[in-house]
């Protein structure tokens, strides 16, 4: 079965997609793990991949670990964790230069597969468990990460926002974890979390590169030793929220400019048949330049320099950010709720109509000039469930009408308005 | 127009000088659907004192490169976004030290995109009540930045470089500068730095050369330019030494941050001994400092550094300096240990072994760069200001030698020429 180009098959448990391509110069990997949000596991599954980015049974010492990569010509290689609806994804990348630009004896296709399955199933283990000062130093390299969310404020008031609004639900839960539970991890209990992790996980892998199913399906069985391990599948976890009143919170820290953000929950959600009409609706209301927020909030009343809307499809969720002074509060909350009615009223106009389909069609269609891009895009579709190619997708756009993104506009009822605001002068 | 084909790279690039001085590129990328163009003039926040040959010196209020940008946006029919939004191309625009660039990326209309490009930076549009306006957002973008820690650490290091150059003065300028800005002053650095022969526009991606040389020449030829006098930058002497050695700002962090860096004492280089000092520094920090290295294990497991510990190095014909650091918890003692560790390596020097590997790491990075269109447009353009060809850096890299990092070494890192900027919770 093919879509958006990519060939899918699985070996070693793993779910296995390639897009064989000669239109970039290295090999673009990735692998996704997926475990349900959960308050009891978050933390421990969040240090893990920590752990195990500082050394292997064939790479023990970090350095050695390091050198490695470099040899491989400095192949990238990283990992990312967050919260996609309420699952909590693990995200190992590697990004391996095409042999064929640089004088190297072995494949570097090959030799990555090696080291990523390395990293995954043979980690570095004494005594039975994760080596002891690892996980002490990495422990804190979680804490410290999530200490230093406060450090950038227009990412900690959105991530405020969303703790607020999802209060009595896991989506609630920050992607690293949370503090309190730091203490309570050892080295052995992350090592059991691990093996469950090994043996429960949702895995999926993809390739973009100069490559075959048939030779990385070979890499996978060679290097993954995750034994008979079947595949398994993402399941909905969605639930529709009503929302009650708007509810307000405010937060006093001590800064230059007042963080406003908006959570607002909608039932439409990436699988679903209207997909298309809330990327409108969103693009409309603040994804671009031309949109409501931009032109109403900032270039009208110049109260911000930003001010834009986001919608993730997973969640069913929409989110506004603005930076504006502290004693405009009351001016920009207005404005921004005006654009909300206006948009519910279907006060939309043709060229909002088609200027932003046009940005939506750019963006789908420069897709395909990213191999990390095709990528996310077609994980979705494990996420979902939902098998929608881009084409598809953008055809969705096209026919979309006002009365579309009216109904759309209805779905979307604000829950939540954050407030980061300076201190009280004494 | 001719063309140059980079064999190794697999790449031809395009190049025609326009009669009005206009320099144009183009590198197809057959395999993409989209196209990336960036419109740059070599004027950036450090020219702020100028003569045009004929003209007056002019001296010219903090930050007008960057409010500039912000007001060719404007046009009498409205915002140009509108008409990018309309084409489905998604349009931008930022300054730096040295450069200001416009661009957009599009997958469809590519030529009317490009044909709105060079005509909305070739028109300016400035009224005193539009310059006004643009104060309250350009206001809030400075208030943005003045609450990000990691900004205020790197311009804190800047800042305690650099005494008399205008590298030490915010790009965007004060809230109390941008208030003496007219639509005056602003016409004044219009015409002194947006003249074609000042200029450079770079196409990237799904295009024909010929199509685009044709495009631009009919353009350009409709336009009428006098000709242009030399523009004479007038820079106060800048000591040699440092301004401050030791400079901190109080901002709330959950953790001290720590910036350092090495003022390079001689100035002046341009074209290919700049390019090859450049790629030089760079490699030589990250024997130094890179992740693999010793020196990083140590500190990071003495609990001194996280993974935020990174390095860069920055230059131009007027200034360059290193600035490497992160989060600590404790900044004296991690420069204390520094000055000890580089300290010996400045007397063993790097090994061969290391040499080689980082240097794999480079051109694997080099080579994965060019995988995206815009960071081919902003280095290409980059380099070309200065007087270098970002597609000969891979015989660059290969005819760098043990001897030239061992020797960059201990040239860059003088204790006398290092700052330290900090940023410490009040």
């Amino acid at each position: 079965m093919t879509n958006n180009g990519f060939q899918h098959g699985s070996a070693a448990g793993i779910r296995i997609h390639v897009l064989p391509t000669k239109a970039f110069k290295t090999f673009a990997i990735s692998l996704y793990a997926g475990v349900p949000l959960d308050e009891n596991t978050v933390t421990e599954t969040a240090t893990m991949p920590f752990v195990l980015r500082r050394g292997t049974a064939s790479y023990p010492e970090t350095i050695q670990f390091r050198e490695r990569l470099e040899e491989l010509y400095g192949a990238g290689f990283g990992f990312d964790i967050y919260k996609r609806g309420d699952y909590q994804i693990l995200q190992f990348r590697m990004d391996t230069i095409n042999d064929s630009f640089v004088q190297s004896k072995d494949s570097l296709l090959a030799e990555s597969f090696a080291f990523l399955g390395e990293v995954l199933t043979r980690p570095l283990v004494e005594d039975g468990h994760f080596r002891t000062a690892y996980v002490n130093t990495e422990r804190e390299t979680v804490r410290k990460k999530l200490e230093a969310i406060v450090n950038d404020k227009i990412r900690y008031a959105a991530e405020r926002c969303i703790e607020e609004m999802c209060a009595g639900e896991p989506y609630r839960l920050h992607p690293l974890g949370q503090r309190k539970d730091l203490d309570k991890i050892t080295p052995e209990s992350l090592y059991g979390t691990y093996q469950k992790w090994l043996d429960n996980a949702i895995f999926d892998l993809y390739v973009v590169g100069d490559t075959t199913p048939e030779e990385v399906e070979k890499l996978v069985a060679a290097h993954f030793g995750r034994g008979n391990a079947s595949t398994a599948e993402y399941g909905s976890r969605f639930t529709p929220v009503q929302v009650g009143e708007v509810r307000t919170v405010e937060e006093r820290l001590n800064v230059n400019q007042g963080k406003l953000n908006m959570g607002l929950r909608t039932s439409i959600t990436y699988s679903d048949d209207k997909y298309a009409a809330a990327l409108m609706y969103n693009g409309i209301l603040g994804g671009y330049p031309h949109s409501k927020l931009f032109v109403n909030v900032r270039e009208k009343a110049s109260l911000a320099y930003y001010a834009s809307s986001r919608y993730d499809g997973h969640k069913g969720i929409g989110t506004i950010q603005s930076g504006i002074e502290t004693q405009n509060y009351d001016k920009a909350v207005d404005i921004i709720r005006k654009q909300l009615d206006e948009l519910r009223n279907g006060n939309i106009t043709d060229l909002e109509m088609s200027q932003t389909k046009a940005m939506i069609r750019n963006l789908l269609s420069e897709i395909q000039d990213s191999a990390f891009e095709m990528i996310s895009f077609d994980f979705n579709r494990q996420l979902s469930g939902k098998n929608r190619t881009t084409a598809e997708l953008l055809s969705q756009v096209d026919g979309t009408g006002v009365s579309d993104v009216k109904a759309a506009a209805e779905t979307f009822q604000l829950d939540t308005i954050y407030f980061l605001t300076g201190q009280k002068e004494e | 127009m001719e063309s140059k084909i980079y064999e190794r790279l697999q790449e031809t690039l395009y190049y025609e000088k326009m009669d009005n001085g206009l320099q144009v590129y183009v590198l197809p990328k057959p395999a993409f659907k989209k196209a990336y163009a960036t419109f740059a003039t070599k004027y950036g926040s450090v020219d702020n004192h100028f003569r045009v040959e004929g003209g007056e010196e002019t001296q010219v209020p903090d930050g007008i490169a960057h409010f500039l940008e912000h007001k060719m946006f404007e046009e009498p029919e409205g915002d140009i976004f509108a008409t990018f939004a309309s084409n489905g191309a998604s349009a931008n625009a930022f300054t730096s030290f040295d450069q200001t660039v416009y661009l957009f990326s599009a997958t469809e209309n590519i030529e009317t995109n490009l044909s709105t490009l060079v005509d909305f930076v070739q028109r300016p549009y400035f009224t005193d009540e539009n310059v006004d306006k643009e104060k309250g957002i350009i206001g809030q973008e400075i208030n943005m930045y003045a609450d990000n820690p990691d900004w205020r650490v790197y311009f804190g290091l800047i800042e305690a470089l650099y005494s008399k150059h205008p590298v030490h003065i915010d790009i965007a300028g004060t809230v109390e500068s941008i208030s003496t800005i007219t639509k005056e002053t602003l016409y004044s650095c219009y015409n002194a730095f947006y003249h074609p022969s000042n200029m450079l526009l770079f196409v990237v991606g799904g295009v024909e050369p010929e199509r685009v040389f044709s495009l631009i020449r009919d353009n350009q030829n409709a336009k009428s330019y006098g000709k242009q006098g030399q523009i004479e930058r007038i820079f106060e002497q800048e000591p040699a030494e440092v301004a401050e050695k030791w400079k901190e700002c109080k901002l709330a962090v959950s953790m001290p941050k720590c910036l350092f860096g090495f003022k390079e004492k001689t100035s002046g280089l341009t074209g290919t001994d700049a390019v090859r000092r450049d790629l030089t520094t760079k490699l030589m920090l990250d024997l130094l400092f890179g992740s693999s290295t010793e020196l990083y294990q140590k500190l990071y497991n003495e609990d001194l550094i996280s993974d935020s510990f990174s390095h860069e190095f920055n230059s131009s014909p007027q200034y360059a300096f290193s600035a490497v650091g992160g989060d600590t918890k404790d900044p004296g003692k991690l420069i204390a240990r520094i000055k000890e560790e580089v300290s010996a390596i400045l007397e063993s020097g790097f090994t061969a072994k290391d040499f080689e590997r980082a240097r794999k790491k480079k051109i694997g990075g080099y080579l994965r760069m060019l995988n995206s269109p815009e960071n081919i447009a902003h280095e290409f353009t980059r380099y070309q200001f200065r007087g270098g060809d970002l597609f000969e850096v891979l015989p660059v890299y290969e005819s760098l030698t043990l001897e030239d990092v061992n020797e960059r070494l201990r040239e860059h890192i003088d204790w006398e020429q290092m700052s330290v900027s900090l940023v410490v919770s009040p």
